[in-house]
């Protein structure tokens, strides 16, 4: 619902639900999953693995939904999240909780009907630490949020694989680690160009609370144990050779911007190319290493 | 008077109120027919008539 010019409520459009689902963060979640699931061995039906891979969609989508309800008010305060649809007051709150909810518990409840009840599980608990333990509780308290925050974004892969095995092991705990060690260089690049952003809406980023240089020794810091554990598959003989190149090279890029990054002593955001680049090419890491890998495992199996 | 209350709205507004309704019922009515053939595909999958 919204409120326009004069006290009149309308009703929301439902492009503004799409947006609540934060699609592009979706479309991230989904891709890792269908890695997940592809790279994990045995079979899985395509009508159930499509299940499997729309209740994560679905379940991406209410954490998107419950993370902008409970944070309304600071998306007011930033520029890059103004435009969404509740601090923009296209959408009453209530309806977006309502929402989040509603996607939650289907999202869910098929996937434990339909699946299995471990993948459900997973989806459940990494809900609730999205939308609970990140949102409320960890972003708002302490620059170190996003490092155990990065824990719910680091989920669906693993959840793609349980759908097909049923069980956890060491495969999918490192698919785990490696988009969990990710997440800390990826956000702070962000962050550290963003900087203004995040401390106008009063949210402790680690540049805003430790400063640029503390950030910058971070993000480096963090890319090593990072590359060697996208390269740990292919060490441990679970890829093949299409992988280990592939890992090898985006992991020398990786640690080459990150070093530029750590080399870099800008304080304006219009000089941070580095961080700019980091950033972007974070994002093309993520998704190159995970096809690949779906892509060498297939083929191996 | 009440926001709520149809009298609230003026001519343009409710043309605006149905347009959106219409369209939440359209992308509604998809997603209901798309369950119905998902639930469908998943019975059929887990009592084993395609193996």
């Amino acid at each position: 619902m919204t409120t326009a010019t004069r006290d009149i409520i309308l009703p929301a459009e439902w492009r503004d639900f799409w947006a609540l689902c934060k699609p592009r963060v979706m479309s991230l979640v989904v891709f890792t999953a269908l890695c997940g699931l592809l790279a994990a061995p045995g079979n899985i039906h395509p009508v159930i693995g499509f299940t499997a891979i729309l209740c994560l969609a679905l379940g991406a989508g209410a954490c998107g939904a419950l993370n902008q309800y409970f944070e309304a008010d600071i998306d007011a305060k930033m520029a890059r999240t103004a435009r969404r649809p509740l601090p923009a007051g296209r959408m009453d709150r209530a309806a977006a909780l309502n929402f989040g909810i509603g996607l939650a518990a289907f999202s869910v409840g098929i996937m434990g009907v339909a699946v299995n009840w471990l993948s459900a599980g997973l989806l459940a608990f990494s809900i609730f630490f999205y939308a609970i333990v990140y949102t409320i509780w960890l972003k708002p308290n302490t620059p170190q949020n996003i490092v155990i925050g990065g824990a719910a974004g680091a989920f669906p892969p693993v959840i793609g694989w349980a759908a097909v095995t049923g069980d956890v092991t060491l495969m999918p705990v490192l698919l785990f680690a490696i988009i969990f060690l990710w997440t800390p260089p990826h956000f702070w690049a962000l962050a550290l160009f963003m900087k203004t952003d995040y401390g106008a809406a009063g949210i402790p980023m680690l540049p805003n609370v430790k400063g640029q240089r503390v950030t910058r020794n971070q993000i480096f810091g963090y890319t090593f144990p990072m590359a060697a554990t996208a390269i740990l598959p292919f060490a441990l003989a679970e890829t093949g050779w299409v992988y280990g190149i592939a890992a090898i090279v985006l992991n020398v890029v990786f640690l080459a911007l990150a070093y530029r990054v750590w080399k870099n002593e800008a304080t304006d955001a219009a000089a941070m190319k580095p961080e700019k680049q980091l950033f972007a090419f974070s994002i093309l890491y993520l998704f190159l290493l995970f096809a690949i890998f779906a892509f060498d495992r297939m083929v191996m199996s | 008077m009440t926001p709520n209350e149809p009298s609230a709205y003026t001519v343009e507004e409710t043309a605006i109120i149905r347009k959106r309704q219409a369209a939440r019922s359209r992308v509604m009515g998809v997603a209901l027919v798309g369950l119905c053939i998902l639930f469908f595909l998943i019975t059929v999958v887990k009592v084993g008539v395609w193996g």
